[in-house]
């Protein structure tokens, strides 16, 4: 199956299997490795989804390097996060991505100023994710957040984040929260338990929204155990570590967890989304070895 | 209750560097029960500033620094105030700024001002309010997401609390949504956790 660019919209409207990958930006003012990491898996994916200073580590914006990356025959996903800008910067983003054709954006509440390095910054999350998504819809309809007419209104495809523990279910009715204003989709934190992720998909099954399930490939137990310990929402079982602590070749070994679990999951949700850690060296292996 | 707290005394000294008779003005409301603007504290700071080659003309102890009538009300609790040529304030910062409308003197805060909290049961429980100006405490068990939530986030918790409860920005500290919903699971009243919240009206 070949994944053509400008599919994404097209797909995710007609309800048709997507696949994202993520990228971060730079570090510095050359898209040059950006561009590269994008190459190894182009004609792979739907569209690509770049990072808003994620962990609250300060590169260059999204918007920026989305327009780079389309520019080279990418569709790009640009995550907007509620943390460095308020309503007024939200806004005048969103209308300046919108006139370079960046129409497809993942938003959410963005890791705290506290995880970064960027230690006494002020974070300033004015609206919530829930609010900018409401603001968002309130453009399209015509209106920036105080009720001011905009001339060409802007059209945006619109996806949120979710962990996917039925059990935290403050998260859970905040996703409702969100999806009262319309989601185009739902990105999910990375899975590794498929039986968590099918009850999830379970529990939310009545919005009827598009969920592309994270998966992030596991280089080793190590890194498996850190994951457990220090990322929100991961649940890496036991005998996942086991195998990944057993295997001789352990970044295989964690392609065919990847495989496994996309393999188990793909027939419920209409996507994957692909963070691999650092570039996407393998992703065209797991795609491939997971029949796509 | 206003949450203050003392600034190192390295900084305080530098501060007045330039000045020799200091006159302390406490504050015996928050300052006071925190223990960062007592009697105790201003005795404790006289003999500091002293053993550091200042002297330390007098002090005095208003019911409150954040409300004082005028510089001869203050100095009728101790007149040496006429002689200082800079005034140390150990209160909030809303204390060393109405002191600071007394007169032209060089008037120099000893606190750091952390938040409007409170203290229950002995305990000190800072961040109770962030005086947003347009109060939804009720919707919240009592418990304000906008002032203890380090995202001020009014929709429901993020991504970033830990199986375990905990905050993203802090480990030992649990998540305030987890007390949001465990208070109003307690009342009975999780339906008010569907409300939808607009953005705040800035001040």
């Amino acid at each position: 199956m070949i994944y053509m660019q400008g599919s994404f919209v097209d797909k995710i409207r007609s309800r048709n299997f997507v696949i994202t990958a993520e990228i971060t930006p730079p570090k510095g003012s050359n898209p040059f490795n950006a561009i590269e990491d994008a190459a190894l898996i182009r004609n792979l994916v739907d569209a690509i989804n770049i990072t808003d200073n994620n962990r609250g580590v300060m590169r260059m914006s999204p918007i920026s390097l989305g327009k780079v990356l389309q520019q080279q025959g990418y569709e790009p996903i640009i995550q907007m996060t509620c943390r460095d800008r308020n309503r007024l910067a939200l806004q005048s983003d969103l209308l300046g991505a919108a006139a370079l054709g960046l129409k497809n954006f993942c938003i959410m509440t963005g890791d705290h100023v506290s995880c970064g390095d960027h230690l006494g910054a002020k974070s300033v999350y004015d609206l919530d994710s829930v609010q900018l998504i409401s603001m968002i819809r309130k453009m399209e309809s015509g209106f920036d957040f105080s009720g001011n007419k905009l001339e060409d209104p802007p059209e945006f495809i619109l996806g949120a984040v979710s962990n996917i523990n039925p059990l935290k279910k403050g998260q859970m009715l905040k996703l409702r929260k969100k999806a009262t204003f319309g989601l185009d989709f739902i990105q999910t934190q990375a899975v590794y338990d498929t039986e968590m992720f099918k009850n999830f998909c379970k529990l939310i099954g009545d919005l009827e929204t598009p969920i592309i399930a994270g998966i992030i490939p596991l280089k080793s137990a190590r890194m498996a155990r850190f994951m457990n310990a220090n990322i929100p929402g991961i649940h890496i079982d036991g005998e996942i570590i086991d195998r990944l602590d057993m295997s001789k070749d352990p970044i295989q070994e964690g392609l065919d967890i990847s495989c496994e679990i996309i393999k188990d999951i793909s027939d419920i949700c209409q996507g994957i989304h692909l963070m691999p850690v650092g570039q996407h060296l393998n992703t065209q292996k797991l795609l491939k070895q997971a029949g796509f | 209750m206003i949450i203050s707290e003392d600034k190192p005394i390295a900084e305080i000294l530098e501060s007045i560097e330039n000045h020799s008779s200091i006159f302390i003005v406490g504050c015996n409301t928050c300052a006071a029960k925190l223990h960062v603007g007592g009697e105790q504290e201003i005795l404790s700071m006289k003999s500091v500033l002293e053993n550091s080659g200042k002297k330390v003309v007098g002090w005095a102890l208003p019911t409150a620094a954040c409300s004082i009538r005028s510089w001869d009300h203050l100095a009728e609790k101790d007149r040496s105030i006429n002689k200082a040529d800079a005034l140390l304030v150990m209160a909030c910062g809303s204390g060393a700024s109405v002191i600071s409308k007394l007169g032209t003197i060089d008037v120099f805060p000893s606190n750091n001002t952390v938040s409007l909290g409170g203290s229950y049961k002995g305990e000190v429980l800072p961040d109770q309010c962030k005086m947003c100006g347009n109060c939804t405490l009720f919707y919240f068990g009592g418990i304000c997401p906008y002032s203890q939530c380090p995202k001020k986030l009014l929709n429901g918790p993020c991504g970033g609390c830990s199986d375990d409860g905990a905050c993203e920005t802090d480990n030992d500290k649990e998540c305030v949504w987890e007390l949001i919903y465990k208070k109003l699971d307690e009342k009975n009243s999780l339906y008010l956790l569907e409300r939808i919240f607009e953005p705040k009206v800035n001040k």
